[in-house]
């Protein structure tokens, strides 16, 4: 593998990618100064008799609001190139720390729903195909309709009725059990708290992958060379082996790293019922308080996480199938 | 009022798939295979009251402005009954020209870190409040200076008796180890100090062994920050022992737990833009004035013809009380401005007095050519509220009044506060809230006096009021105001409102807690509840 072509690549998406980034900076400020809502309003909320008008001119001195949008904007812009990323109103901390905690609670959640998503989806999509027509194929396609069309807080809540408070067998909120210090928390009780959520997730994320492998397996199996390959004796457990598994693997990855952003959507639902402290639940309370600077923040960086998903599924075409060589095509 | 958006879809959910599962549910509850001894104890209590202040805990910036601030103390607090007593301070003198308060503290109170609490302490704080764009309002104040090691005077730009409400509500911090990552990290001299905050998810703390005051009865609290029905469902489940739940749920039971169902002035009423439109309008460009409500005799119409009780035993479940003012249960409350209500004949009376007749016969009264029409906002997100505005207007139409009722957001409520009617929420232990809701000079094109109600002789008893050398004084002036027998905001007088009910809140607590006598607790937001928490006991074995 030469070396030109993928620094080429990289350079391109680097450019890409910086001009997306600040495309959804100028959008977010944009969108953000046309909403109705007053962030100073929305700061004060219930005790908005108690706070005198001299008051509100200190808080709106405090977040700099008493600044047009542009302004915010081009202070805004100053300080990221210095590497601040500004400080959330509605915790009072940098957005860089913000998003920093948050995410790493966030991240196992995602990674073990991404994982069993794509393995399980992967799976449920070889066997439907496999045996196309029969009451296997049929049930797993029942399975995956209903569930792509299951709202996920709604699957979130029926789970978290039906085995955390009628049957009791798992948690009934956030990451460690409650008042457990965190140096106590042992790794199954960790682990026993991230179950649910992450199956909530996992077993919506199924139902996209299971079907589209289903129909590319059925696909594959038609064609002229499995014809072939049966003709010469050959069994479906090869077939599957030597031809399915080859041809469907190149595009259920492809779906396994754009379902990224569906992950990190599904995850706001999901944090937020299970009061599993993520980055979803910042996301919400950011938009809900007009805290321009957090949810620039958070977008930037899920821009950059669905970006990077995408770049990475790209990057791992050419590793599995050698036909495709980044020198010969350009990039992506 | 605006802060928390509701999702109450999650609600009913929760509500129907709880009910649908509670049969299995009943049968398999004795078996504990995962709750790890999360029953409760003197050593530990779960808490699951909502009221995280996700800026952290810092009181300069505005923790604790409902009085508990549980990491500091205050130099004064209202004891269950609402008088003030004293905390950190062992008294405090008010000047002649009532603008410099002098406050003595005690001389053995520490900071959980072992330090002294010194007079430089609390001037460091008011000082610290009065200039930081935070969510407590210490405005008034012009400086704060330590006299001596123990004797701080407070300065004010002009007198206010209702400053004393800082000193009840404002958590004293340590100057030594305050900055800006003190919100992560209190330090203070109240009953409990900081073990773990996971942000989003849970409150650790632990009673603070250097408190001066008695060692509060539980050694361990965890507040669990879940949205209400997680935390109702936590409750069923046995894993927390205090959880506030809307009144909608209050109804159910719950095994082991008892419903304290706590008086408060968290109150509802309704809005009445004051003058008659004339074009005048707000800074802003917002009009102001309605041409039926600026009638005193549709005002009061709308405050006979209402029946209260029926609200709060139709909308409330049961769980509240008639309000007819603005303070009701405080010991400034005038009882003489009460008035009998649920009265359709005499609300017919004061209209045709007033000269509103019925004269084309469509059953809406008229007067000159204006039909007595006008519109009700409320916030669409608020159930409680939809229930009020929708059963007032009912209740309003036998009598000849239309109310159009509109359910909108703050966003869109917002520029009409001033010329159409709106159902809002307050309710404060702080009586500038009531001074600013019907003080001529508050009306500024904001919440303040939104319906820009003007009546100099009510402006000149709250000026009084608020000029008082001491809370107790200004009582009688804050009552007169109400209602002198003569005239006053209330129904009989002016009626610049219809006030309707006040919420109970309702929590439930285990049996074997505690909880001592609560306090007429302020609008919910916040721990109300945690006011007493050094009090409470668990007494179970």
């Amino acid at each position: 593998m030469q070396l030109r072509p993928i620094l080429i690549f990289l350079s391109r998406k680097l450019v890409r990618l910086a001009l997306l980034l600040l495309a959804v900076a100028v959008m977010t400020f944009v969108l953000l100064s046309l909403s109705p809502i007053d962030p100073v309003q929305a700061y004060i909320g219930a005790d908005m008799l108690q706070i005198s008008p001299e008051q509100r001119e200190l808080i709106a001195q405090r977040w700099g609001l008493d600044q047009p949008m542009l302004g915010r904007f081009g202070d805004w812009l100053g300080q990221l190139v210095q590497g601040n990323w500004g400080t959330s109103m509605v915790f009072n901390q940098p957005v860089a720390q913000v998003i920093n905690q948050r995410f790493q609670v966030s991240l196992q959640l995602l990674a073990i729903a991404w994982l069993i998503s794509g393995l399980l989806g992967l799976g449920l999509g070889v066997l439907a195909g496999a045996f196309e027509g029969t009451w296997i194929d049929r049930g797993i396609r029942l399975y995956a309709y209903t569930l792509a069309s299951s709202p996920t807080f709604w699957v979130a809540l029926l789970l978290l009725i039906f085995f955390s408070v009628s049957l009791r067998v798992t948690p009934i909120c956030c990451a460690a059990p409650p008042g457990v210090l965190s140096q106590n928390v042992t790794f199954w009780q960790h682990l026993h708290h991230l179950l649910l959520p992450a199956i909530t997730l996992s077993i919506i994320g199924v139902a996209n992958i299971a079907l589209h492998t289903r129909q590319k397996l059925i696909e594959v199996l038609s064609s002229d060379y499995v014809l072939f390959a049966r003709a010469q004796g050959e069994t479906l457990g090869g077939i599957l082996k030597h031809h399915g598994l080859r041809n469907i693997l190149l595009p259920a990855l492809t779906l396994q790293f754009a379902s990224l952003s569906e992950l990190f959507g599904g995850s706001v639902l999901v944090e937020q019922v299970f009061a599993y402290p993520g980055l979803g639940e910042a996301t919400v309370q950011a938009a809900l308080r007009s805290d321009v600077p957090l949810l620039v923040g958070i977008v930037f960086f899920s821009a950059l996480f669905v970006y990077s998903g995408n770049t990475l599924a790209d990057l791992a075409y050419q590793v599995i199938d050698p036909r495709i060589r980044l020198g010969g095509r350009g990039a992506a | 009022m605006v802060s928390t958006l509701k999702v109450s879809i999650w609600s009913a959910g929760v509500l129907l798939a709880g009910q649908l599962l509670a049969g299995c549910a009943s049968d398999s509850s004795d078996s504990t295979a995962s709750a790890p001894s999360q029953g409760g104890s003197a050593e530990q209590i779960v808490l699951a009251i909502g009221g995280e202040s996700s800026e952290g805990y810092d009181p300069t910036l505005g923790w604790g402005r409902y009085g508990s601030p549980l990491f500091q103390s205050t130099l004064l607090r209202r004891d269950q009954d609402l008088n003030i007593v004293n905390d950190l301070a062992t008294g405090y003198t008010v000047s002649d020209d009532r603008r410099t308060w002098t406050v003595t503290i005690r001389q053995d109170a520490q900071f959980s870190d072992g330090e002294p609490l010194t007079a430089a302490d609390v001037a460091y704080t008011f000082n610290k409040a009065a200039e930081s764009g935070g969510l407590t309002d210490v405005t008034a104040l012009e400086e704060a200076v330590a006299t001596d090691d123990y004797t701080v005077e407070l300065r004010l730009k002009q007198p206010q008796s209702a400053f004393v409400n800082r000193l009840i509500t404002l958590g004293i911090v340590p100057q030594h180890a305050h900055g800006p990552d003190y919100a992560r990290n209190p330090v203070g001299s109240g009953p409990y100090q900081m073990v773990q905050w996971d942000e989003g998810q849970q409150l650790i703390v632990e009673a603070n062994p250097n408190y001066y005051g008695e060692a509060p009865g539980i050694q361990r609290l965890v507040f669990l920050f879940t949205e209400e029905d997680a935390a109702f469902a936590a409750a069923r489940a046995g894993q927390a022992q205090v959880v506030s739940v809307p009144q909608s749920l209050a109804v159910q039971s719950l095994s082991g737990m008892k419903l304290y169902d706590v008086a408060s002035v968290d109150n509802r009423g309704l809005m009445f833009p004051y003058p008659p439109p004339t074009g005048q309008t707000t800074p802003d460009g917002r009009p102001i004035g309605n041409p039926v409500t600026s009638d005193l005799a549709i005002r009061q119409a709308v405050n006979y013809a209402v029946d209260r009780q029926a609200l709060v035993e139709g909308v409330l479940e049961g769980y509240g009380s008639p309000a007819y003012g603005p303070v009701s249960g405080l010991a400034w409350e005038e009882p003489r401005a009460n008035i009998e209500d649920a009265q359709p004949e005499q609300a017919r009376q004061i209209l045709a007095e007033g000269g509103w007749s019925d004269t084309n016969g469509d059953g809406i009264v008229e007067k000159a050519g204006q039909r007595a029409e006008f519109t009700l906002l409320y916030p669409a997100s608020d159930s409680t509220r939809q229930a009020l505005a929708l059963s007032v207007a009912e209740m309003l139409r036998p009598v000849g009044i239309q109310i159009n009722v509109e359910g909108k957001s703050w966003d869109e409520i917002t520029p009409r506060v001033h010329s159409d009617a709106v159902l809002f929420g307050w309710g404060s232990h702080d009586q500038s809230e009531m001074y600013n809701l019907y003080h001529s000079k508050a009306a500024q094109g904001a919440f303040y006096n939104a319906g820009y109600y003007a009546n100099e002789a009510i402006d000149r008893t709250l000026d009084l009021a608020m000029g008082a050398p001491s809370e107790a004084e200004a009582i009688a002036f804050w009552q007169a105001a109400q209602w002198d027998g003569e005239q006053g905001f209330t129904a009989k007088g002016d009626a610049a409102w219809a006030w309707l009910v006040n919420l109970n809140h309702t929590y439930f607590v285990s049996e074997c807690l505690d909880i001592g006598q609560p306090q007429v607790e302020p609008h919910g937001h916040g721990w109300p509840i945690t006011a007493n928490i050094a009090e409470w006991t668990w007494t179970c074995s």
